[in-house]
């Protein structure tokens, strides 16, 4: 029973960092079908803006945090407005390309400006700490995650289904050109989400640090996982972002804590089998459905 | 008889007037300066370039000219079209590099047909220097620098240990050292995990490692972001707290203790070279490091960038600077270097590295986290060399 909660709760903290950084990849490409491969590179460059506050000019975690997910969307909303926006039209090749070599540019001016050396954790002592949770001592860190990771879903779950400007998003994500023929500014809509979404994965990669350790290669070494969760979960969908992520969270956690051998496998059979079933993911929106 | 002294007579009469004149001698170095293994590349120009800052660009008149290749992210076929480019082309005298051994691997057919002397600046797998006669090695290999640890710990109160490895050859080839090392001296082996390379999140493993309740635990991932998230993820999970001794080598490099925090505090390493040791000719290393970038640590990748620019100076110093490949072999081989990780010779008949291997503690100094020596193996040749005297 210990062993169960306890490899509930490593998979569901590991989730969370997954589902902050990889939701706004999911709407992003829900929204305007544009596959962004550059998405963990805005994760990274927040983790990285994060670590220099913390560790240069000595601000508190928390801030820091904040302050690289506001930065993380300023750069994501030029890079919207400068590359993104004449992409839209190009077609699914000059898309993943033009992406991947933004990931390329991130890398090498990280490794340039930082240096090549994973960068150090900036986990606070506070944070950095065992507590008693009844039935054993658990790192206060993982903790956090999961309360950050909860609090971040319901705030997203309320814009998305609760508001309006959420509402003209569900709307132009099931039917794009039905929402522009009816008066909606799609494409601001997706400027702004586009930037929420970048300053979440910005703020993912900064409180996610201790998870997922800061290095010029994160952009592409993690990219996997954020592919995974948007296939899995369904592109576009809010819902099904946070599911995979927390199942892939858990799945992984549980394979490789029961089966060390082939816990890297099986994740990967579990998504394969998955989409063999369902190709369009867990909880696709209707315009794909 | 008659025709060696003939040309032994022309080979003097070539080397004594080609020393008239100025010549030029290129060392090409192929390593990764871009992509995720860039950190080598990084520590071996910083070294290089240190080296000719300390002893000039020229020996006895000659210019030693390096010629760098970035293979990028650890692709083999790039590494062996640029040793095809450096000896065509460039026509390098002596070749080297190589992070990684599927670098090395890619090399050995091209320069043993050119018959390019070439200097192995880290690949660690065993079996390398015997891929090609012209192959001599200046790092290290795994099974070296783990030797000495099994013992080491079972003399050290550690009676029980959980060995965990990242599942790859030189992760295969560290496990089975530290194993064998540990059980011959009575130790016991209480559970082991090879880790997939792919793997980010290492809380399920320290978990499993921590419900053994074992004294020690051994690690062995490639360095990097890798062996962070692993000793990070030993931290957080309290298994120093619950009294268990963490085990390395590579990951506690001064380099990346930076990284950890003070909870690395007391960490166990073992490798043939200690960053801080009080070597006349590792503080001389590292000053002239620091005057060419100031932010550099020196690592076991600098320290054999070094150590193979020493062995080409001697080389060129004694032989000139045209040497066929077999003379370059041959003398290099034989040469005692007085390196700045302590005294270093050659294994004629493998042409791999012979030295003393350190296990080390990770200490606070001066509020500085260093690696302090605590137990010295002198002249450890590789044991895999022994155990398999006829594998190819």
């Amino acid at each position: 029973m210990t062993q169960f909660l306890t490899i509930l709760l490593d998979g569901t903290s590991y989730g969370m960092v997954l589902f902050i950084i990889s939701v706004g990849l999911t709407v992003t490409m829900g929204l305007m079908r544009v596959v962004n491969l550059a998405h963990g590179a805005f994760a990274m460059i927040g983790g990285y803006i994060a670590t220099v506050l913390v560790l240069k000019l000595g601000v508190p975690f928390l801030l820091a945090t904040v302050l690289a997910a506001i930065a993380a969307g300023i750069l994501g909303g030029l890079a919207e407005i400068t590359v993104y926006r004449p992409l839209y039209r190009k077609g699914e090749l000059p898309q993943v390309l033009l992406t991947i070599g933004l990931c390329f540019v991130a890398i090498a001016a990280l490794t340039f400006f930082v240096g090549p050396t994973p960068l150090p954790a900036i986990v606070p002592a506070w944070l950095d700490q065992m507590v008693d949770i009844g039935f054993r001592l658990y790192p206060a860190y993982r903790l956090f995650l999961i309360v950050v990771g909860g609090l971040l879903a319901f705030i997203v779950w309320l814009i998305i289904e609760r508001s309006l400007f959420g509402a003209r998003l569900r709307a132009a994500v099931d039917d794009p050109q039905m929402a522009r023929s009816v008066g909606m500014d799609v494409s601001r809509m997706f400027t702004i989400t586009f930037v929420g979404g970048c300053a979440l994965a910005g703020f993912g990669g900064a409180v996610g640090a201790g998870v997922l350790p800061l290095e010029p290669f994160y952009a592409l070494r993690y990219l996997v996982y954020f592919l995974i969760v948007v296939a899995v979960g369904g592109m576009g969908s809010f819902r099904g972002s946070l599911v995979a992520a927390l199942a892939i969270g858990i799945i992984d956690t549980a394979g490789r804590y029961t089966v060390p051998q082939f816990g890297g496998f099986l994740l990967y059979l579990l998504v394969f089998a998955l989409l063999l079933w369902r190709p369009n993911g867990l909880l696709p929106p209707k315009s794909v459905a | 008889m008659k025709r060696t002294l003939i040309a032994s007579a022309v080979a003097a009469l070539v080397s004594l007037s080609s020393a008239a004149y100025a010549d030029v001698v290129k060392f090409g170095i192929i390593a990764p300066f871009s992509g995720p293994f860039a950190v080598w590349g990084t520590q071996f120009k910083d070294a290089v370039e240190a080296f000719q800052k300390l002893n000039g660009k020229t020996v006895n008149g000659h210019e030693v000219q390096i010629v760098w290749r970035d293979e990028g992210a650890g692709d083999a076929s790039k590494s062996r079209q640029f040793a095809e480019e450096l000896i065509l082309r460039e026509k390098v005298n002596v070749l080297g590099g190589f992070a990684l051994t599927p670098d090395a691997l890619a090399v050995a057919e091209v320069i043993s047909e050119s018959k390019t002397p070439t200097i192995i600046l880290n690949a660690a797998t065993s079996v390398v220097t015997r891929k090609s006669p012209y192959f001599i090695r200046v790092s290290m290999t795994v099974a070296q620098y783990i030797s000495p640890l099994g013992a080491w710990a079972t003399k050290n109160g550690v009676k029980s240990a959980y060995v965990m490895v990242s599942d790859y050859a030189p992760g295969h080839d560290a496990e089975g050292e530290f194993i064998s090392g540990f059980e011959k001296t009575g130790g016991k082996i209480v559970g082991k995990d090879r880790i997939p390379l792919n793997v980010t999140d290492f809380a399920p493993y320290m978990e499993r490692a921590l419900q053994s309740k074992a004294d020690g635990l051994f690690i062995f991932a490639p360095a990097g972001a890798p062996s962070v998230a692993m000793v990070r993820e030993f931290e957080r999970r309290g298994l120093k707290k619950a009294g268990m001794k963490l085990m390395g080598s590579g990951e506690m490099q001064e380099i990346f203790l930076p990284s950890f925090g003070d909870s690395i505090i007391g960490a166990i390493s073992s490798t043939h070279y200690t960053e801080s040791n009080q070597r006349p000719e590792n503080i001389a290393f590292r000053r002239v490091l620091n005057e060419v970038n100031k932010d550099a640590v020196p690592d076991m990748a600098s320290i054999a960038a070094w150590d193979a620019m020493g062995l080409v100076y001697s080389t060129v110093k004694s032989l000139g600077p045209k040497f066929t490949g077999d003379q370059a072999i041959d003398f290099m081989k034989a040469q005692t270097i007085n390196s700045p990780r302590g005294p270093v010779k050659f294994d004629p008949k493998e042409r791999d590295i012979i030295q003393n291997v350190y296990v080390r503690e990770v200490k606070k100094v001066d509020g500085k986290l260093i690696n302090v020596d605590i137990s010295t193996t002198e002249n450890v040749r590789d044991p895999w060399k022994d155990n398999n005297p006829n594998a190819k």
